[in-house]
């Protein structure tokens, strides 16, 4: 099973093109509030993580999700499922 | 904290775009409208290059003449809805009208395409099933994912690969699978692979339902759009689309080769509880619906036009979006030079859309145009001429923006 740690390298890679003023990420930054990725990049950035960790991650729990550290979570939990 | 503030990012992106072009770009208005392919802004007549017009039937004497017989005969609105007083001799025609033209069993008529994706995504679906999504759906299909109980899993825009991924990722299925893909995107202007879809999406029991509103009256021996033309529309379980482009009109559509379908117009909430289509409206769609069956003319045009407009631009060295079709989008570097372009455009009389992030793939800014079967050989070249003097004058431009954001 991925460890929070690992998941966290890993969005944080993924987020590298749709952050390019490298704004330094942490598990409290807001997606879209802080890091300024736009709604449908983030579900673009989901899909790679989907694959990665062979997981579905719906639409509406996407819509939930605000920070770094919430989406890390979601994805431990499916990947856990 | 006022209710506003959170409109504060926005306004100053919205500040920024008027300081730079003198006005918003979400806030045209034409002072007249004189044919499908000319509108007047003050004194400057403008070749319209991006209003879905795709056949040019807005003007159509047929069209206008039932439109005007409508109202003589029922009246200017139905003041209810479908399942109440709003459903007339028209609204029926023209549902029996849409269903012989696809040769399907049923057909419902919503009051805009907007409402039909929400009405059949979020009628058709409940808790227990799961949407499958193109990537680079319309936001009427994504708001209609979003009135349905039902899970929404997105898949990689025109991949048949990528659905079949995520169709078979799923492991605990309870109620169905659902695939919504478009025939023609309307940002980019490129064409589904409807019969791909199809193989996979039944190889897993799932429904194919496909918005062909920018598709409809303009691909397919008959205008039915992509499914017909690429020969598998009998195999497609919903095609919905929209009277408010080649239909010339407003309202929307949706058929089905199961007969069932007609069920659902007593759980779709939009169908429900909002006012059916004018009479005017209704009438004006049913007459266009006879001009796509039989006026092949004009889907030669349209298709010639795109093809010259599109070798155009490209050998201007714009970046297009997509093979030639109706839609035909060039890519710019970023929102504020978009901007800028669109506008210069404008004050030279070519109306095209200017398409921003959040509404484009690959948060791209775009501008957009829409090719009707109503312009002439001599509009495209205008067209062409105006696109190729704005090439020239990327360097003015740039250096006006320097100055003006500076």
């Amino acid at each position: 099973m991925p460890q929070q740690e690992e998941i966290f390298t890993k969005v944080c890679e993924l987020l590298k093109p749709y952050n390019p003023e490298n704004r330094p990420i942490t598990l409290q930054s807001g997606i879209v509030s802080d890091l300024e990725v736009d709604s449908v990049a983030v579900f673009d950035l989901v899909m790679g993580l989907e694959d990665h960790y062979d997981v579905s991650i719906p639409m509406e729990m996407v819509s939930d999700i605000k920070t770094v550290g919430e989406l890390c979570a979601a994805i431990k939990q499916l990947a856990e499922a | 904290m006022s209710l506003f503030d959170k409109f504060a990012p926005l306004q100053n992106r919205v500040d920024l775009v008027t300081k730079l072009i003198n006005k918003d770009p979400l806030g045209v208005k034409f002072d007249d409208i004189m044919s499908p392919t000319r509108g007047r802004i003050g004194n400057r007549e403008i070749i319209l290059s991006g209003t879905n017009n795709y056949l040019g039937l807005t003007f159509d004497e047929d069209c206008m003449d039932a439109a005007k017989a409508a109202i003589d005969a029922h009246g200017t609105g139905t003041t209810g809805s479908r399942v109440a007083n709003g459903t007339y001799t028209e609204h029926t025609q023209l549902e029996e009208a849409l269903a012989d033209h696809f040769g399907m069993p049923s057909c419902i008529v919503f009051s805009t395409g907007y409402q039909t994706n929400l009405a059949a995504i979020s009628g058709l679906t409940n808790e227990n099933d799961i949407i499958f999504m193109d990537a680079d759906a319309h936001a009427c299909i994504i708001d209609g994912t979003r009135l349905t109980g039902a899970s929404t899993i997105r898949f990689r825009h025109n991949s048949p690969e990528d659905l079949d991924k995520r169709m078979s990722r799923v492991k605990d299925k309870k109620g169905d699978f659902f695939v919504i893909i478009e025939g023609l995107y309307s940002m980019f202007g490129d064409i589904a692979p409807i019969d791909e879809f199809l193989d996979v999406t039944h190889k897993h029991g799932g429904y194919l339902y496909i918005d062909e509103a920018h598709s409809y009256g303009v691909f397919g021996p008959t205008g039915c759009g992509l499914a017909e033309e690429q020969g598998v529309m009998d195999r497609v379980d919903f095609i919905a689309g929209t009277f408010s482009k080649s239909l010339a009109s407003i309202g929307g559509f949706c058929v089905s080769k199961h007969p069932e379908f007609e069920i659902a117009r007593k759980v779709m909430r939009p169908y429900l509880f909002t006012a059916s289509p004018t009479p005017s409206n209704i009438s004006a769609a049913l007459a266009a619906v006879g001009k796509i069956r039989t006026r092949g003319d004009l889907r030669e045009n349209i298709t010639a036009r795109a093809a010259q407009l599109h070798k155009g631009l490209a050998d201007l060295g714009y970046d297009l979006c997509a093979d030639p079709s109706p839609v035909i989008a060039a890519r710019r570097p970023n929102e504020a030079i978009c901007a800028m372009e669109w506008n210069w455009l404008l004050e030279n009389g070519i109306y095209v859309n200017i398409a921003v992030p959040p509404g484009t793939p690959q948060s791209s800014s775009l501008l957009r145009i829409s090719i009707s079967a109503a312009h002439t050989e001599d509009d495209v070249n205008q067209i062409i001429a105006k696109f190729a003097e704005l090439k020239d004058k990327q360097g003015e431009l740039m250096a006006d923006m320097m100055k003006l954001a500076g």
